[in-house]
């Protein structure tokens, strides 16, 4: 295996392949990379073609040549031993294209019988069994001796049986050779064929056709998809928001049934295209690209809010209308805002994402709330490099005090290190603890007043107190 | 002549030359050669830019959609690309131009100046087009198939990456004559099988084409392969989509793969695109990297990847450091020598040790991504373990979720809810919170992608609601005692080797520290599941009658066994053989231990180390072949593909 890619050849692979496979050796390497060609202007164009004239033998072509001779013997294996003769030739034939080539050396005899029945089977009666085999084998075969509407049919079925690429072929042969009834007909009672048909049109981008056919047929749901797709990718503003509303009212109103996701989907899409045309998205539109998702719209949202305390609920493009109006769950909310506001270095508007006031009890105090891991959250805003008070906050929530030593110390907040020991009364390790911590730090005092507070505790004990 | 099979499957590549060399050297004149880009790097492997020069090609380009290379009178231009409708069509509109150019005097046929060779095949209905955009005449069509491609030792690929789109999410099985026409050759190269046991429709329909396509001539060689084993993706998803613990699968998890190689770019690796941009937390890392590295994934032209393809993942990134260093101590000896010594050492020993550094670091480099990329890999694991066995499904729905707002993963988190389904059963309503959540992630146009999958069989479909009375009842939350598909056959097959009731419960706790059970092919994926070509293989290698064999593999529907032209399930060949036992004996024990495993829609590294573990097992040699290599968030891509 070695042999064949020796080294200098693959060096010459690599290198060869950045300058587009060139064999010049001249000094613009990349005038063959039609690619990088399109930047440089189409006035310039012409000349630099005309200056890419025959190629020059360089030394590595040279070496490559070399080994290419031995390339016929890979590792002195020849063809030979692992194919016969016969087989290789075989596979060649079957290769080509079209081989209706009369072979060499027939006696005029053959010929004419040979002729005869190519003949025969071109005007009179076609060969199913033949043209099915030629098919197969990927070889040219005229299909246009299949006349009547059952032998369309018997060649449909022969190659259907045998799958493959001819499926197509032929129901483009009996597209263009039978009226629409007709070949809808046929369409009808082969599934199979039906979704050749079907994959023939995706591919090929005929994008009415194919939403047309799928209608036809009764699949309205993925037609309905389809059009969802094709009025997202218009790239005017106006006409994405007109093929929406109609998409909408047609699919409303069509009585074949609704998919609530789809409807709900359809709605929140028609919903952030007048967003976006009403709210232009600042800074941030360069970032986020013409078509965005409905979080980046919400990130964008957040960069642009002021007012965190009370959120306008009138304004569209305040970040919990938004969130919704586009249905964006708690979660997702939570997450893009904590993300948005700590990269904007405004941790003090995280208080006001993560608090709830009780909707049933407004007297009550408003509370800490998230709809997430908090591990997560304090991991996120570590890594976003937020200051200790606000790991420390988000760490103070935490009820489980091991899990809440571990993760303060991974993020190195010594703080909650010292809270988390309090709690778990570790005096010892606290006392380890000041010793490491700078003096006269406010780290250390605040572990001074930990351990004193942890010391005197022990005097007031717990089954003292009265319970209130 | 004694040849090994390996030695013959290398040869692929010298069928392949001589298939392309047919073409080449019947264009007359001045020949240039245009690539469409994907295909450079599988074409490497069939021949070089040198080998191509001497077969009278001049210049090479890479093929632009977006322009045509203007061309000179006397030159021939032969354009190269997969056989994709899309990219023909644009190519025909790029050659439009020319049906007007041409002027009323008839052009000589003969000499024609455009040729377009498609690869694998050149589709019947493509001349129909030409003609109709009125190039017939003009430029000429080639069939082009390398067939299987040698990417490493007992690793066959056929190279075509759309492959799964088109037959299992389009229903469109254009693809499927070059696949037989490449099996076909490996009749001609190595033999036909004794028996061959097919699992799904597509795979019973290749063994139909591949007997409709007729005889070959009989191989030089003795036959190589005992028996052949050609199975459907869908039949076993599951190792696709779980994680797997392996070296080779995680390179593949987190870098691109082309043709046999991975590219090791830290900035777009697989993981990093799939996230989106704004919430990706810290953005600064190492950028500074001038041109990303590759690493061939073939044991004969890298020892270290050859060392530890098959290792668990943690294992062998521990080598790989261990390596380093010793590499380290080994280039400090030079400070302790004499002058001598030195001048030996730096003559002989030096360059082979700078080259081996260069190989150990890159992979290295290549690991340390991968950790850190997978980040907390532990979490995944015990989700996908509950995932498999069922283990509070509430739950496991939740954490997707959180997976997915706090690290969404375009191709990954759709993955797992996709392993839920099959594994457990996905509810619509389940799956319609869920894509509301992944659509506000992703956009509203990657509605679509939920329909496909459900296409594919990954996903529930969902349902349109109709106005009428039968609503109510289906409505009434009924329990539901089903078990899915995947649990009925992975439970007559035993592959789920993590179940409580298993004999070994030692695997669920010591995730990625060290591979618990070393004995069970099931330690690709930490002991969690054995991949069923794996599982299929041992069972064809260790039957030691028909009889047996159709017991195992009883009430599995779609298997079939092909011996000669007869195809039938286990049990009718079981039962046919004792009805006629006298002529024709029974095929197992099988006589050449050498398997073949084909996998059509794409193979996975987890699948071919599990089969590697049974070969050593059994001393028998197992070669998989796929038309591609997929990782699980390339399948999952493949939907996206609209």
């Amino acid at each position: 295996m070695e042999s064949q890619f020796d080294n200098t050849d693959e060096n010459y692979w690599n290198r060869s392949s950045r300058a587009a496979f060139s064999f010049d050796d001249e000094e613009d390497v990349d005038l063959g990379d039609v690619g990088a060609r399109t930047k440089t202007g189409q006035a310039s164009q012409s000349s630099k073609w005309d200056n890419n004239e025959i190629f020059n033998d360089d030394t590595i072509s040279e070496a490559s040549f070399d080994n290419s001779a031995a390339l016929g013997t890979l590792n002195h294996l020849s063809i030979k031993a692992i194919l016969s003769d016969e087989a290789l030739k075989l596979v060649l034939q079957e290769q080509a294209v079209d081989d209706q080539v009369m072979p060499k050396g027939v006696t005029p005899e053959e010929e004419l019988k040979l002729l005869r029945r190519q003949i025969q089977s071109t005007l009179y009666s076609p060969n199913l069994e033949l043209t099915a085999q030629r098919l197969l084998h990927g070889k040219v075969a005229p299909l246009e001796m299949f006349k009547s509407l059952v032998e369309k049919r018997k060649l449909l079925d022969a190659v259907l049986a045998n799958g493959g690429d001819a499926i197509i072929g032929v129901l483009l042969f009996l597209k263009r050779t039978l009226n629409v009834t007709q070949f809808n007909g046929i369409l009808q009672q082969r599934p199979k064929a039906l979704e050749h048909y079907l994959s023939y049109l995706r591919q090929c981008g005929d994008v009415s056709n194919y939403i047309d056919t799928l209608q036809r047929f009764g699949r309205h749901q993925e037609a309905a998809l389809r059009q969802f797709q094709a009025a997202l990718s218009c790239t005017d503003m106006a006409t994405r928001k007109q093929q929406l509303q109609r998409l909408i009212d047609a699919y409303a109103s069509a009585g074949v049934g609704i998919i609530p996701l789809y409807e709900q989907v359809f709605h929140s899409a028609l919903k952030l295209q007048l967003v976006l045309e009403k709210e232009p998205l600042g800074d941030l539109s360069q970032r986020i690209g013409d078509n965005p998702t409905p979080i980046e719209v919400l990130y964008a949202c957040c960069a642009q809010n002021k007012n965190w305390k009370e959120q306008d609920m009138l304004k569209i493009s305040s970040p919990q209308r938004f969130a919704a109006d586009q249905e964006i769950s708690p979660a997702q909310y939570e997450w893009t805002a904590l993300n948005e506001r700590a990269q904007s270095q405004a941790y003090a508007d995280l208080e006001c994402i993560f608090e709830r006031v009780s909707g049933w009890h407004p007297l009550k105090s408003k509370q800490f709330h998230i709809s997430f891991d908090l591990t997560l959250a304090v991991q996120r805003l570590f890594e976003l490099q937020a200051p200790a008070t606000v790991l420390q906050l988000f760490l103070s929530k935490m009820s489980n005090s091991p899990e809440k030593l571990v993760l303060a110390q991974r993020v190195k907040c010594i703080k909650a290190v010292i809270d988390a020991m309090v709690s778990m009364k570790q005096q010892q390790e606290l006392q380890q603890l000041k010793q490491t911590l700078p003096d006269r730090s406010e780290e250390q005092f605040y572990c001074e007043n930990a351990l004193k507070a942890l010391q005197s505790k022990r005097w007031t004990t717990d089954n003292i107190k009265l319970k209130l | 002549m004694d040849v090994t099979l390996e030695k013959k499957l290398q040869g692929f590549q010298l069928v392949a030359q001589e298939k392309l060399q047919a073409i080449l050297c019947s264009i007359p004149g001045k020949k240039e050669l245009i690539l469409e880009p994907e295909l450079i790097k599988p074409l490497e492997h069939v021949c070089t830019a040198s080998w191509l020069k001497l077969k009278g090609i001049q210049r090479i380009y890479k093929h632009d959609a977006k322009q045509r290379l203007p061309r000179d009178d006397d030159q021939v231009h032969i354009y190269m690309i997969r056989s994709l409708l899309g990219t023909y069509q644009t190519l025909l509109r790029q050659l439009q131009p020319l049906a007007m150019q041409i002027s009323s005097e008839s052009p000589d046929l003969e000499l024609r100046a455009y040729h377009i060779i498609c690869v694998p095949s050149c589709y019947g209905y493509f001349h129909a087009l030409l003609e109709q955009a009125g190039l017939c005449g003009l430029v000429q069509l080639h069939h082009y198939n390398w067939d299987f491609i040698y990417l490493d030792q007992g690793v066959l690929s056929l190279e075509l990456p759309n492959l799964y789109e088109c037959l299992y999410l389009q229903g469109n099985s254009s693809a499927l004559p070059a696949m037989a026409q490449s099996l076909r050759l490996l009749q001609m190269i190595c033999g036909q099988p004794a028996v061959t046991l097919t699992f799904g429709n597509h795979s019973a329909q290749l063994m139909h084409l591949l007997q409709a396509l007729g005889t070959v001539p009989q191989p030089p060689n003795p036959p190589d392969f005992g028996a052949w084993l050609i199975m459907d993706r869908d039949k076993d998803y599951v190792s696709t989509l779980l994680t797997p613990a392996i070296y080779a699968g995680l390179l593949l998890e987190v870098f691109q793969l082309r043709a046999g190689e991975i590219v090791v770019d830290n900035a777009n690796n697989k993981i990093r695109t799939q996230k989106l941009h704004l919430l990706q937390g810290k953005t600064e890392y190492a950028t500074n990297q001038g041109k990303p590295s590759c690493i061939r994934l073939n044991s004969a032209c890298d020892e270290i990847y050859g060392d530890n393809r098959y290792k668990h993942f943690a294992q062998a990134s521990s080598l790989v450091r261990a390596q380093v260093k010793a590499l380290g101590l080994e280039l400090q000896k030079l400070n302790d020598m004499q002058l001598e010594e030195m001048h030996d050492y730096v003559a002989r020993k030096l360059p082979k040790l700078t080259e081996l550094k260069a190989k150990v670091l890159r992979h290295l480099n290549a690991s340390e991504i991968v950790i850190q990329m997978l980040g907390n890999f532990r979490r995944l694991q015990t989700l996908e373990e509950d995932i498999l066995n069922n283990v509070s499904r509430k739950r496991l729905l939740t954490e997707i979720d959180e997976l997915l707002t706090t690290d969404g993963q375009r191709f990954n988190t759709l993955r797992l809810l996709c392993l839920l389904h099959l594994c457990a059963g996905v509810a619509p309503e389940e799956l319609q919170s869920f894509a509301r959540n992944y659509c506000n992630m992703f956009g509203h146009r990657e509605l679509c992608v939920f329909q496909q999958l459900a296409q594919a069989g990954l996903l529930p479909v969902l349902q349109p609601e109709r106005k009428t009375s039968a609503k109510l009842l289906s409505n009434l939350p009924l329990p539901k005692f089903q078990q899915t598909e995947f649990q009925a056959n992975a439970n007559r097959l035993k592959l789920l080797t993590s179940c409580a009731d298993s004999e070994q419960p030692a695997a669920a706790g010591s995730a990625s520290g060290h591979p618990a059970i070393k004995s069970c092919p099931s330690f690709v994926f930490n002991g969690m599941y054995i991949p069923l070509a794996a599982q299929l293989c041992s069972m064809l290698l260790n039957a030691t009658s028909s009889e047996q064999l159709a017991t195992k593999l009883a009430m599995i529907e779609g298997l079939q066994v092909h011996v000669g032209a007869q195809a039938s399930t286990p049990k009718a060949y079981a039962a046919h053989l004792k009805t006629a036992s006298t002529e024709n004996a029974d095929v197992f024990p099988l006589r050449l231990r050498n398997l073949f495993v084909f996998v059509v829609g794409g193979a996975n590294y987890a699948e071919i180390a599990a089969c590697d573990f049974v070969s050593k097992l059994t001393g028998a040699q197992i070669t998989v072949a796929s038309d591609t290599l997929l990782a699980g968030s390339d399948l999952i891509a493949a939907a996206f593909n609209h």
